[in-house]
């Protein structure tokens, strides 16, 4: 059996496309169900996706990056490494990958719901070039991303500014070695205590991350006092949105939780 | 073929790309200190050490590897690490049925290694991918602080 393990993006691009392979990460999600019959295209030694580079908007994660290599970096937005940190236990966070972590496609992925809420872009590279999708259009259902047969994720490009102020909370049944019950994330930004930009995102509770900016944005160019005023209504506006299902615990719970946690957001921001 | 660095030994591996390096251990090089628990990643008891890094070997394949250096227990208890480890484990007691204690003290080694001085809460979490259902734990930090003092300079 041949082993595809390139070295240069070039290379795995060239097996991505010319054979029927499964992209390996750092293979914590796919030895679980280890399949005898897989290729697996091994990325773990491509140096293009193991960088974290910062230009003059974004800060650039290789795809594979390990959550280890996220905790120990600087450039690294500090809401991603509090949810890399976050992430399982040590001998996983070493090996397990954010490209992994997103291509896996679920919606329980800890990093993904971070780039969710970052509203971070995905660059995907195939044998006819390469494209910029946000990672809202990449998700199309629970297990199932737009990612082509050619292609790779090889950056996640994260905003450079705007994310100081964020809100992180895991649920899940235990410290280690826990999968999210519920997950949620915020980022808020204000000018001169008039709200600039803000976002949630919930994750674990859907077939996909559950981000609605077409809600978040009723809180946009209010000051605190005047989105204090309409939190009911933003409050209700989620209470409809979030439609829970049944997962090892029952939706009612995900439900009450996610209300809880964008509660508490709010507060914590004096609204 | 697979060639890597198995225990500081070059080692050649015929086993196929998307075997688990925990079967291959333990099957072809017959290195059954790693211990198989869950094949899920989550209870540490297969772990080893892969280019300086703790691992679980149930969740990596063998193709990754070509060109990596793995560390086992077997290896490992050579080392002068080792037995201020093994000293200070025995000296509190830390082992009861033994299982998950080749994982427990490569995740030792791997805390201590990135940092000498850890505090109880920095073992503990340096120890939580790492389950043992008899001692309830608090012997096995107690071990690794010991480990930590006696060794000074080792790590």
């Amino acid at each position: 059996m041949v082993n595809y393990l390139p070295i240069s993006l070039k290379n795995a691009l060239e097996i991505r496309a010319s054979e029927v392979v499964t992209p390996y990460g750092g293979g914590t999600d796919l030895m679980i169900r280890a399949d005898e019959k897989a290729v697996y295209l091994f990325l773990n030694k491509v140096p293009e996706m193991k960088n974290i580079e910062e230009d003059s908007k974004y800060i650039r994660i290789g795809a594979g990056c390990t959550f280890t290599d996220i905790i120990e970096n600087k450039l690294a937005p500090a809401i991603l490494k509090e949810a890399a940190s976050q992430v399982a236990a040590p001998a996983i966070r070493n090996f397990g990958t954010v490209g992994g972590n997103i291509c896996n496609g679920s919606p329980k992925g800890d990093s993904t719901l971070i780039f969710y809420v970052t509203d971070s872009i995905l660059r995907l590279v195939g044998s006819k070039g390469e494209r910029m999708l946000p990672i809202s259009e990449f998700f199309l259902g629970r297990n199932k991303t737009s990612l082509n047969e050619d292609e790779l994720l090889v950056e996640i490009l994260m905003s450079k500014s705007g994310l100081n102020n964020y809100y992180y909370k895991k649920i899940g049944a235990r410290n280690a070695l826990a999968i999210s019950r519920v997950s949620f994330a915020a980022v808020l930004d204000a000018l001169d205590n008039r709200i600039t930009h803000c976002r949630t995102a919930f994750g674990a509770i859907n077939d996909v991350v559950v981000c609605r900016a077409d809600i978040d944005a009723m809180l946009i160019g209010k000051t605190m006092e005047e989105a204090s005023r309409i939190k009911d209504e933003y409050l209700d506006a989620y209470d409809k949105a979030i439609v829970p299902i049944k997962g090892r615990v029952s939706a009612e719970y995900r439900k009450t939780v996610c209300m809880n946690l964008l509660r508490d957001f709010l507060e914590s921001n004096e609204i | 073929m697979i060639n890597f660095i198995l225990n500081g030994k070059e080692a050649v591996s015929n086993a196929k790309a998307n075997e688990r390096l925990l079967d291959v251990l333990r099957g072809e090089f017959k290195l059954t200190g790693v211990k198989c628990g869950c094949k899920e990643g989550e209870c540490g008891a297969c772990s080893v050490i892969i280019d300086g890094k703790l691992a679980n070997s149930c969740m990596v394949a063998m193709g990754s590897l070509e060109g990596s250096a793995v560390v086992t227990i077997e290896g490992y208890r050579e080392t002068d690490r080792f037995h201020i480890l093994d000293k200070a484990y025995a000296s509190v007691s830390a082992v009861q049925c033994g299982f998950c204690i080749p994982g427990m003290i490569l995740a030792s080694e791997c805390i201590l290694s990135r940092n000498p001085s850890p505090t109880e809460a920095e073992i503990r979490e340096g120890i939580s991918g790492n389950l043992c259902r008899c001692t309830g734990y608090n012997a096995i930090v107690d071990a690794i602080d010991i480990a930590a003092k006696e060794g000074k300079g080792l790590w």
